[in-house]
């Protein structure tokens, strides 16, 4: 069973349902029913999504892995501008329809866990974590 | 580039997925619905997304905003195929599309737009979806 | 005497949690396109969100566009409890299904309406019975007695 790192590039709009696509396919391969697979799926097209329509250049990566062949851990990082609230993204980034925080609120709904770390004028990373249950 | 091919049957069109959608493939298929609609003033939109795994908040909004610009054109949407995982994810998210009808196969979906447009015509053409 | 191995003791705890797992959400079919859902107990996240995957993998496998879900069996209806039963709803409608919501008592009535939830888009009825009266009557079908004395009653005291 690998559990080598996968990392995939954030360039354009096609790479956000490319790593969905990847991210779905190691899940499926670490035991995640087709609920489960369908919430990481979607979680990491909110985050790649972010990165592609936000980020300064829209340039970023996602890596993903294995949590003890148990989890699985997804991080996505970009080097834009960077979140000034992250607390308010969690809260409104949602309905507020615009800006770097909309999709933060969705991951972190259908993932176990989701760390931010943002810092402005250098980028931000969202690293997500899923158990299998 | 996946293009959803949008084809006409009497007043419906229908419009299934073929593949995942890219966003701009979405936002091409929303504008090729309201441009069809516009051209043929057709009364019913059949969107079949029975292949698709994956609905994020953006397709999910972008669903909603093909009904919504249908309506205004004039015709009901259902929308078909909706994956059980899909369905409960997209809840999760806090998008019960609550602005389009739905159905769970293409045949039900006819069905249904077949009651909804007959209801409508009843009421006069310009009852509400 | 037989000792079992760790990986069939793993087996078997799997297997007797899927039929608990099962025990608790039974989703029965009553009429063709009609499913009935008791919810029995507390209705917690984890629950809701088995008892919503057997749903909907069951409204897929019976092609069924109404469900009634029976509360009858629910103790205590709070926010939470109502915020899951309305996303299962939703998830049900999602797949083309109607949801009809019964065993609403003039307690959990009363909360509802003072948790201020907008419970509009949902059909209910105080019983099973009534509840599936309304899904007959859906599908364009009618319950007749053969009695001789008029239509068929489900069981309900008063007619509204």
């Amino acid at each position: 069973m690998a559990t080598t790192d996968e990392r995939l590039p954030i360039v354009g709009e096609g790479d956000i349902v490319r790593a969905r696509q990847r991210a779905r396919e190691i899940a499926k391969g670490l035991g995640f029913g087709l609920v489960d697979q369908s919430r990481i799926a979607t979680a990491v097209s909110e985050l790649t999504r972010n990165v592609v329509r936000y980020a300064t250049g829209g340039k970023g990566d996602v890596s993903i892995k294995s949590l003890s062949g148990s989890g699985i851990e997804i991080v996505v990082s970009d080097h834009g501008p960077g979140i000034a609230d992250v607390e308010q993204a969690l809260r409104d980034g949602f309905s507020s329809g615009a800006g770097m925080g909309m999709g933060l609120p969705g991951a972190k709904r259908l993932m176990d866990e989701m760390h931010v770390d943002s810092e402005l004028g250098s980028g931000t990373t969202v690293t997500i974590r899923k158990w299998r249950r | 580039m996946a293009r959803v091919p949008v084809i006409r049957l009497g007043a419906t069109l229908i419009a299934t997925v073929l593949e995942d959608l890219q966003d701009s493939d979405a936002l091409d298929l929303q504008e090729n619905l309201s441009a069809a609609l516009e051209r043929t003033g057709a009364e019913g939109v059949l969107l079949d997304i029975s292949v698709v795994e994956t609905v994020d908040s953006f397709l999910g909004r972008l669903l909603n905003d093909v009904a919504a610009a249908a309506r205004l054109l004039g015709a009901v949407t259902v929308v078909v195929g909706v994956q059980p995982a899909v369905a409960i994810t997209l809840v999760e998210l806090g998008l019960g599309l609550s602005g389009v009808h739905t159905a769970l196969t293409v045949e039900k979906g006819m069905a249904l737009l077949e009651r909804l447009l007959a209801s409508a015509r009843r009421q006069g053409r310009y009852g509400n979806y | 005497m037989d000792r079992l191995s760790r990986s069939e003791l793993a087996a078997e705890a799997e297997q007797q949690r899927q039929t608990i797992s099962e025990l608790q959400t039974p989703v029965i079919q009553v009429w063709e396109g009609v499913l009935a859902l008791p919810i029995v107990g507390v209705l917690d996240t984890s629950r809701t969100q088995q008892t919503t995957e057997a749903l909907l993998d069951k409204i897929v496998d019976t092609s069924s566009e109404i469900v009634i879900l029976d509360i009858t069996g629910v103790p205590v209806v709070d926010t939470a409890v109502a915020k899951h039963l309305l996303e299962m709803v939703t998830a049900a409608r999602l797949l083309g299904c109607e949801v009809l919501l019964v065993g609403i008592s003039a307690r959990i009535a009363m909360t509802l309406v003072h948790l201020g939830l907008d419970l509009s888009g949902v059909t209910t009825r105080t019983t099973l019975a009534k509840g599936l009266e309304l899904a007959f009557r859906r599908l364009g079908l009618e319950v007749v007695s053969r009695r001789g004395d008029g239509r068929a009653n489900g069981g309900g005291e008063d007619e509204r």
